[in-house]
Formats: C-alpha cells, sequence, structure tokens
C-alpha cells in the first residue's frame, strides 16, 4: 500500500510510520515465540490430498471470520460510528443457513441458496441498523445493541432453540476447502478485502466516509448524501458479518445458538483498533483491519499452542494487547526515544528514528 | 380519591390480575386443592438448551392430572435469579403442597427458603444445588453426579488404554462448577494412572467450532501423537472428530474420543464409530422425584442427596440400541 516511486527504502520508512506496522511486529513476534517451543511450527508441508497443511494455515483459516467483520467494522467505524450486532448477525446466518440446508437436498444448487439466504437475511438486519441510524437518527452503540440483543434471539427462533447442523459438501467447502492449496475461506476473505479496499479508496466513497465520521454537518453541507452512505455501510458491515457467520458454521456445519460469533464483535473492534482506524471516526485503514484480525486469530492459535492454561488464556491475551496499545501510542515511543538518546548522544538518534 | 391513587390502583389490580393469570395458565386452569389433586409449584430455568428442555419436559410429563398432581411451571424469565424468587414467594403464598426448585443461581436462596419451611411446605431441589449447602433448608435435592460421571469416563480410558495414551482435555469456560467438578472427578482416577499423560487442557466453552480449532492445533503442537480426546460434552466432542478427519486421522482408531451428555447427535456419532465413550448425564428423573414427592408428602425421610443414575456408552452397539427412543 505504501509502496510507492521512491525505491524499497522509502517503502519501508512509511510501512514503520503506518500504526499497523506494530500489528505485524506482534505477529512476528508471536510466530517467534510459537518457534521457539517447537522449531518446525512455520514449517508448511504438502498434505496427503495435495493442499498445504501447516500452522500458518491455520491461523488463516482462522483468521477469515474476523478478517469480513473487521473490514465492515472498519467502513463502519470510519463514519464515527460502530457496529455491535456483527456477532449476532453471524449466529443469525449461520442459523438460516443450517435450517435451510438441513432440509434441502446435498447439491450445489442449495449450498449457493443458503449463502444467498445469508446475503438477503444479513442484508436486512444491515439495513435495520443503517435505518436506525441514519433515518431515525438514533446513536449506532444504541441502534446495534438492540439488533445485538435481539439477534441471538431471532437465531433462537430460527432453530427452535437447538444447535441444528446439516450436511451440504459445497457449503463446506467454503469453510474446508483449498484452492491452489491455500484454503478457500482465506482466499474469500482477502478477495472481499481488497474489493472493498479498492472500492473506497479508488473512488471518493471513502473520502465522504471519513468526511462523516469527522463532521456530520460540514460533509452534509459540502455535499455528501450523508443519510444513503449510511445505510450502505452498515448494509455493507451486515452482509459481510453474514458471510463470516457462513465461514465459521460451514467449517463444522453446526450452528451453536449461543455460542457462534458469541462477543465476536469485540475482536472485530480490536482488530479495527489495532489497524490504526480511530473509533472517534475520520480515520481508517482496511489493510490494518486485515492485519488487526491475523493478529487476533494468531495469538488465539498461539494461547493454544502453548498450552496455556484456560484460566490464565484471558489474562496473557490482554497483556500481549496492552503491550501492542503502549506501543502504537505515539506518546509511549516518544519517551522510549527520549530515554535512550539521552543515554546514547546524539551519534545514534538517526539510527533510533528510523 | 385523586387520579394519582386511582392509577396505582389500577395499575396495581393489573399486576395481580396478570400474575393470576400467569400463574394458572400452565395449571390448566384448575382452581386446585378442591378436587383431591396434589399441586406442585415447579420454579424452573426455562429455555437453556437441549438437555434443560428434555430435563423439564420430563418433570411436566411426570406430574400429570392422571397421576394426581396439577403441576404449576414457572420458568426463569431471561435466567434471571429474581424472577425465579418472586415466582417461589407466590407458591408459597398460595399454600402448594410441595415446590420444586432448580435454582438459575446457586446463592442467595436463604430467606426464601426459610419462608417455605415457616409455611411447612416441603422443598426439593432438582439437578443446580444451592450455596451453603444448608440440608436444614430443603428436604433433598435429586441431580445426576458430576464427578460421579466423569470418573465413569476415566475408568473406561485405564481399560481402553491398557499400554497407556496422551490425552488431552476439552473443557468447558474456566470456573464453571460443572468444570471443576468434571475435571475432578477425572483426574482422580485419569491422574493417578501413571501411563495416563496429559499433554494439556483448554476450554472450547462448550462450542464445536472452538473445539475443532483448538484440537487442530493441539494435534499439530503434538505430532498428531494424541490417543484419546476428553470433551466435557457432546458438542466439543463433535467438534473434536471434525479436527481428528482434516488432520488425515481416524476418530475411533487413531485418537479415541470420550464425551459427556449423551445428546442424540453424540449417540449417533458413537454409532457411527467417531465417538468413542458417551457418558450420559441423565436428565430424565421424572420418576424419581415422583416417588420423593409421595414419599415426603406420606411423612418418610428421604436422604438429603439422591443421585440419579447415568448410563455410559461405550460400543456402536449400545448407541444403536438407545437411539430409537432419544429423549434429547
Amino acid at each position: 500500500m505504501s509502496a510507492n516511486a521512491h525505491g524499497p527504502a522509502e517503502a519501508l520508512k512509511g510501512l514503520v510510520r503506518r500504526q499497523y506496522f506494530w500489528g505485524i511486529v506482534a505477529i512476528a513476534l508471536l510466530l517467534l515465540v510459537n518457534l521457539v517451543k517447537d522449531p518446525g511450527y512455520l514449517a508448511v508441508t504438502i498434505g496427503s490430498s495435495g493442499n498445504l497443511v501447516g500452522n500458518v494455515i491455520d491461523i488463516l483459516r482462522a483468521a477469515a471470520p474476523i478478517v469480513l467483520i473487521a473490514v465492515g467494522m472498519c467502513l463502519v467505524v470510519a463514519t464515527g460510528g460502530i457496529d455491535l450486532s456483527v456477532g449476532s448477525v453471524m449466529v443469525v446466518a449461520g442459523a438460516v443457513s443450517m435450517e435451510f440446508l438441513s432440509g434441502a437436498p446435498d447439491t450445489l444448487g442449495s449450498g449457493l441458496a443458503a449463502v444467498g439466504l445469508v446475503i438477503a437475511v444479513s442484508a436486512a438486519l444491515g439495513a435495520v441498523n443503517g435505518v436506525l441510524v441514519s433515518v431515525v437518527g438514533l446513536q449506532p452503540f444504541i441502534s446495534t445493541l438492540v439488533i445485538m440483543l435481539a439477534g441471538r434471539g431471532l437465531a433462537k427462533v430460527i432453530t427452535g432453540g437447538q444447535n441444528t447442523a446439516a450436511t451440504n459438501e459445497s457449503f463446506r467447502w467454503i469453510a474446508n476447502g483449498h484452492v491452489l492449496g491455500l484454503p478457500v475461506v482465506f482466499l474469500l476473505a482477502l478477495l472481499l478485502a481488497v474489493a472493498m479496499g479498492i472500492l473506497v479508496r479508488r473512488s471518493a466513497l471513502g473520502l465522504m466516509l471519513e468526511a462523516i465520521g469527522m463532521d456530520a454537518k460540514a460533509a452534509r453541507l459540502a455535499g455528501v448524501n450523508r443519510r444513503a452512505l449510511l445505510l450502505t455501510v452498515y448494509v455493507l458491515a451486515g452482509v459481510l458479518a453474514g458471510l463470516a457467520g457462513v465461514f465459521a458454521t460451514a467449517s463444522v456445519m453446526t450452528v451453536d445458538v449461543s455460542r457462534t460469533g458469541y462477543q465476536l464483535e469485540l475482536d472485530a473492534i480490536l482488530a479495527v483498533v489495532i489497524g490504526g482506524t480511530s473509533l472517534a471516526g475520520g480515520k481508517f485503514n482496511i489493510t490494518g483491519a486485515v492485519v488487526g484480525a491475523i493478529l487476533i486469530a494468531t495469538l488465539d492459535k498461539t494461547v493454544v499452542f502453548l498450552g496455556v492454561s484456560s484460566s490464565a488464556t484471558p489474562a496473557f491475551k490482554a497483556v500481549v494487547i496492552v503491550v501492542l496499545c503502549l506501543l502504537q501510542s505515539e506518546r509511549v515511543r516518544r519517551a522510549f526515544r527520549q530515554r535512550r538518546a539521552a543515554a546514547a548522544r546524539p551519534a545514534e538518534r538517526e539510527a533510533v528514528a528510523a | 380519591m385523586s387520579a394519582r391513587q386511582r392509577i396505582a390502583k389500577a395499575l396495581g389490580a393489573a399486576t395481580v390480575g396478570a400474575l393470576a393469570l400467569g400463574l394458572t395458565a400452565c395449571g390448566g386452569g384448575d382452581s386446585g386443592g378442591d378436587d383431591g389433586l396434589t399441586t406442585v409449584g415447579f420454579v424452573a430455568v426455562g429455555p437453556e438448551g437441549a438437555w434443560r428442555e428434555a430435563n423439564e419436559t420430563n418433570i411436566q410429563d411426570t406430574f400429570t392430572e392422571d397421576a394426581g398432581y396439577e403441576l404449576k411451571y414457572a420458568p426463569a424469565t431471561n435466567l434471571d435469579q429474581k424472577s425465579q424468587i418472586d415466582a417461589f414467594t407466590s407458591f408459597v403464598d398460595e399454600g402448594v403442597d410441595v415446590i420444586l426448585l432448580s435454582a438459575t443461581e446457586a446463592t442467595g436462596w436463604e430467606d426464601s427458603l426459610k419462608r417455605a419451611q415457616e409455611a411447612e411446605i416441603p422443598v426439593i431441589l432438582l439437578d443446580r444445588g444451592i450455596e451453603p449447602d444448608d440440608t436444614d433448608l430443603y428436604v433433598t435435592r435429586i441431580a445426576p453426579d458430576n464427578i460421579e460421571v466423569s470418573t465413569a469416563v476415566a475408568d473406561w480410558a485405564v481399560a481402553a488404554f491398557p499400554e497407556g495414551a496422551n490425552y488431552f482435555v476439552l473443557e468447558g469456560p474456566a470456573g464453571v462448577s460443572v468444570v471443576n467438578e468434571r475435571n475432578e472427578g477425572f483426574d482422580a482416577v485419569a491422574g493417578a494412572q501413571a501411563s495416563l499423560v496429559k499433554v494439556g487442557a483448554q476450554t472450547a466453552n462448550w462450542s464445536t467450532e472452538e473445539a475443532k480449532s483448538v484440537v487442530e492445533t493441539v494435534l499439530k503442537s503434538n505430532d498428531n501423537d494424541l490417543q484419546f480426546i476428553f470433551a466435557q460434552n457432546d458438542e466439543m466432542g463433535l467438534g473434536a472428530v471434525q479436527a481428528v478427519q482434516e488432520a488425515g486421522l481416524v476418530p475411533g482408531t487413531d485418537v479415541k474420543i470420550a464425551t459427556i451428555d449423551g445428546t442424540r447427535n453424540a449417540l449417533e456419532s458413537l454409532a457411527a464409530g467417531e465417538l468413542s465413550f458417551v457418558a450420559e448425564y441423565n436428565p430424565l428423573f421424572g420418576e424419581t422425584a415422583l416417588e420423593v414427592v409421595e414419599k415426603v408428602l406420606d411423612g418418610e425421610d428421604v436422604e438429603s442427596s439422591i443421585v440419579v443414575p447415568s448410563a455410559t456408552f461405550d460400543s456402536p452397539e449400545a448407541a444403536e440400541t438407545a437411539l430409537p427412543d432419544r429423549k434429547f
């Protein structure tokens, strides 16, 4: 993203200045910790079925749903809003698809129909958020909280309160299949993220979203159609969350009404923040959100790989994230720089500043 | 009479009416007591999952009018303890003959139970216990025993792996009493067996999806050198099966998986040879409850804790036999 005509050194400098750079550093550190525990950690082999197999591939697969919801969240946050309903939209999507597939024949057609159904339902839920925020003018926090609470209830109604399982090979392939040896889910997630990135950054859309996030009134006076844009953004976030729900349920072909997507809105918000998007709105970075999502997946997998005990898991994650946020904070970095500069005299300053 | 007083009065009447409606609706509208039926107030948990549904339906199907009972079913709203205490208090005020209680939370029941005691209404705890466990406040607690059930899993594992095995435990959320008890029972037996080596334990939050993700990584971190997985509920066991399959191993042969609960899905998987052992946590104890209620009403003494026997299934054949009339 930051590559420009000034050569690799300039590009590297640009990358370091980005906030998500520290996310990449954190991913590298976590991988390093795993590598210390097991020197073969990063090894990627070709499995019996000709697909790539390895811990890194697992991380990419686990990151896919988080990438989708983080990208959606990123756009919503850019407008100064927040979408707390993504986890619930995921479970509704899972419930709709499993309930539909459990009564449908095991064909490609019904798999596609299930995905279509999910897109329709999640777009509808996103539209409810969008209308509440843009037309009614409710606080995004409250309107999406409503859908967050109602969504899980809706999923329970759809499945009759049961965890529903279904069989459909093509639907299952979405989460477990491979293309060119790589997991389909990750490729799909990446494709959608890149498409979103191109859509908002190669057009004025991104700027308009940021304008709304900075100052809604000024944006309107400048001729930005706030209402339509907000509605679009919430619908997009809804559809992306719905697809994330497909990824999550297709992986085991079961929807767990109380657990699927549970608290994933928090992961999405975290990914977005790690990626350098300000929760105050007016600034967003989709590449950063993708990096953040991969970091969260890496963290989850690391906890299991290292065998951190269940009771210590939340604390372990919290420590990693707090350290990361401290590293990202300009004030903390400056304090470090000053101390080192004071200790090591001007000769070293050049190197440290880079 | 001022307008405010009138409104307050009207609201009060409406509340009483709504309460009365709510209570009688479940009892089938009988006035109760006069027609020789024994009234039983059931302070229940309500919608929580397949296990709870099987449990409460079973209780309702047992205490029928044909059996001489009028059951008043009061499920909690959203697992809220306050709604349970309200229902409990109105059962006491109403003067039902017996109260059955499945508490959503273990603490905070002393005052309500004392009120029932003063009104000489016997209280029987179903499934969930109370804290502090003061046995003077209730007649008996009827429940399956988590420690006993998980011990059964460990006993099976010891017998199934005479040459020893590396095993991994998929736990529920950290700190929940069910998880602690299931660990306690399992570790007491499996931990004493030197040939069984625990390579780790991790929570998968009762979820199939998380269990699959955890097992996928655990298999890699142990180079597939894992022979046994103990999943503390069925859903996680089913996720483990999928992870094992995707690692190119055969569940049931390369890696044996044992689960607790005994839901229909798990038994189907056991019948297909994917799971190797399923220990039931039996929700169907309506009959036991009925016997206890009869004894109590006749003034007989009962034990302060009654353990519901739970079955275990250790072969596809056993699962196939049990499947046709599986209730949950």
